[in-house]
């Protein structure tokens, strides 16, 4: 075949749909820099003019509403339980991918159970352990019941993917005097980084949109999340809009920065897990 | 053979401690809540402490209560309903998407990376973005509608009985497709290229192209995508009660909203705990119905 020509048809379709798809997030950025007198207009500019934005609304909310705590708070569930259930569902998908036992046959049911039960129930036990233990309040019982959710999907996922890495190569590495865990860390962990990359993602994105448990097991207002936090401003009498939107841009910056970045893994690693 | 080797005793000790931690937290996370919400949903009665329910008596009220209920069928139709207007639109957007990115372009990986976004934005999120676009009098849907003559008068999309389900799947498919976009392009990717050339070769048209190379190609992964997203939407619970919290009069109430509102609203665990069993079931059923596809794709 010859090589094609770019193809810019294409793009200006697919920038047609993208502008489409993210008109939601968009609107939410225009009104978060939009003064409130224009925000709250019967006819809104779809795209206002340049020297009506401010950041006004930024300002405001920054100063009426603990948001830096929330999201740091966030951020430390986040990465505690990605890594946590990282590590998990690598062990497991790798044992899965690797020896006949008995669980093999549980996995995909296990899987499909985990997404049966809905948040609002599945909190009732977390919250019942939560009590007992004294750990209401805590964000450690937060990021613990965030990374079970994930474990079920991650291990799945990774099993399909370590079943693509030839055994030949921990074979050769355990000749060579590795014990087999070893193996496992030497040879196939770097080899299923893709893997791995696409599987911390998705359960980053799990646990910092979790708001079930963060509701449920965390009273005190200094150790709420960012969902808390913003669920919080609905309540008011006379939504602000504009410092909503504002909370919303940056309590969604730091998942699009790591999402943009990491995203190419997202799709190579799914790939690479559905070619068997 | 009788007896397994030392070596092979090893492997298999060896096998089950790598897979200890997530036998842990899955027994965690689905045995032991499932029991509980089984146990709690033969206790009668109401209480503020979870922890004194396992002290009330046991019996089937709570079954003969929320089963004899019209609420808890119309909860059932609710969330059907929910679930089906969420899915095929989904399901569309994302087989469209994941084709058009299965192409190549320039700017394809940044504008699959724009596609894929909304995925990554938490569930209380989409919802409070589309509670402002759907704003009765300063949401922009409205204006639109305004503008291009379709509406004469506002909409009060989420506290009007007839509109507010359908203002609750729009974010529901927003936050849905990419998902599909997802696991439909990983799919399509892993399509070996000769078999698109060897169709071409033989005249076939972009539809025949479509039909017999991509779909067989994509059909596995594409159910299973449909059995999670369907599991997931007919559980989800951020997205409707940061909008309308099941109202208004119970429109939205899907049965995953109707049991917090039980549990942590009217402190009537039990009753809660029954719904859920509801929802078990149900999801049971949908994925017996779809077990001969999902055989392929899980148990292999």
């Amino acid at each position: 075949m010859t090589p094609r020509r770019p193809r810019y048809a294409l793009t200006a379709v697919a920038v047609a749909l993208a502008v489409v798809l993210l008109f939601p997030l968009y609107w939410m950025i225009v009104t978060a820099v939009s003064p409130t007198a224009d925000v709250l207009s019967r006819e809104p500019a779809l795209v206002p003019a340049w020297s009506r934005l401010d950041g006004a609304a930024f300002a405001t909310v920054l100063a009426r509403k603990p948001l830096l705590t929330w999201l740091a708070n966030s951020v430390a569930v986040t990465l505690g339980a990605t890594a946590l259930s990282l590590v998990i569902a690598a062990l497991a998908g790798y044992s899965l991918s690797r020896f006949r036992t008995p669980l093999q046959q549980w996995t995909g049911f296990t899987l499909l159970l985990t997404k049966m039960l809905p948040g609002s129930l599945i909190v009732i036990p977390f919250f019942i352990m939560a009590s007992t233990f004294h750990l209401i309040d805590s964000l450690f019982a937060l990021m613990l019941a965030n990374a079970a959710v994930g474990v079920p999907f991650a291990t799945w996922l990774l099993k399909g993917f370590f079943d693509g890495i030839p055994r030949e190569l921990e074979q050769a590495a355990m000749l060579d005097g590795c014990d087999h865990l070893g193996a496992f860390v030497r040879i196939v962990v770097p080899l299923a980084r893709p893997g791995l990359a696409a599987c911390a993602i998705y359960l980053a994105i799990l646990s910092w949109s979790d708001f079930v448990f963060a509701r449920t097991l965390i009273n005190d207002q200094s150790r709420w999340t960012i969902t808390t936090g913003l669920v919080s401003f609905i309540g008011e009498h006379g939504v602000d809009w504009p410092a909503l939107m504002a909370a919303g841009v940056i309590s969604l910056a730091p998942m699009v920065v790591l999402f943009v970045l990491l995203e190419p893994f997202l799709v190579s690693g799914m790939t690479a897990g559905s070619q068997r | 053979m009788r007896r397994a080797s030392p070596l092979a005793r090893a492997e298999r000790r060896f096998a089950y401690a790598l897979l200890a931690p997530a036998v842990i937290a899955v027994a965690g996370l689905i045995a032991w809540p499932m029991y509980l919400i089984v146990s709690i949903s033969f206790r009668e009665g109401r209480s503020l402490n979870f922890l004194a329910l396992r002290s009330r008596p046991l019996g089937l009220g709570n079954y003969r209560v929320v089963l004899g209920d019209p609420a808890t069928w119309h909860s059932v139709l609710v969330s059907l309903v929910y679930t089906a207007g969420t899915l095929a639109p989904a399901f569309l957007i994302g087989l469209a998407t994941a084709l058009l990115l299965n192409q190549s372009f320039p700017l394809r990986r940044w504008l699959r990376s724009a596609m894929l976004l909304p995925w990554a934005v938490p569930g209380v999120m989409v919802s409070v973005v589309f509670l402002w676009m759907f704003d009765a009098s300063f949401g922009v849907v409205n204006y639109l509608l305004r503008v291009t003559g379709i509406a004469t008068s506002d909409i009060a999309w989420y506290s009007t009985e007839s509109t507010a389900l359908f203002a609750v799947i729009v974010p529901t498919i927003w936050k849905a497709y990419p998902f599909f976009t997802l696991t439909l392009l990983a799919a399509m990717q892993s399509i070996p290229g000769h078999l698109y050339e060897a169709a071409e070769v033989d005249g076939a048209t972009a539809w025949q192209r479509f039909a017999n190379v991509t779909w067989p190609g994509i059909r596995g992964p594409a159910v299973l995508a449909l059995v999670l997203n369907g599991l997931w939407t007919f559980r989800e619970f951020d997205i409707i009660y940061a909008a309308t919290g099941g109202g208004p009069a119970k429109a939205t109430e899907t049965l995953g909203l109707r049991a917090y509102n039980e549990a942590f609203g009217y402190f009537y665990m039990g009753r809660a705990a029954v719904i859920g069993v509801l929802m078990l079931a149900l999801a049971l059923c949908a994925v017996l119905l779809a077990r001969r596809a999902l055989r392929k794709e899980f148990f292999r």
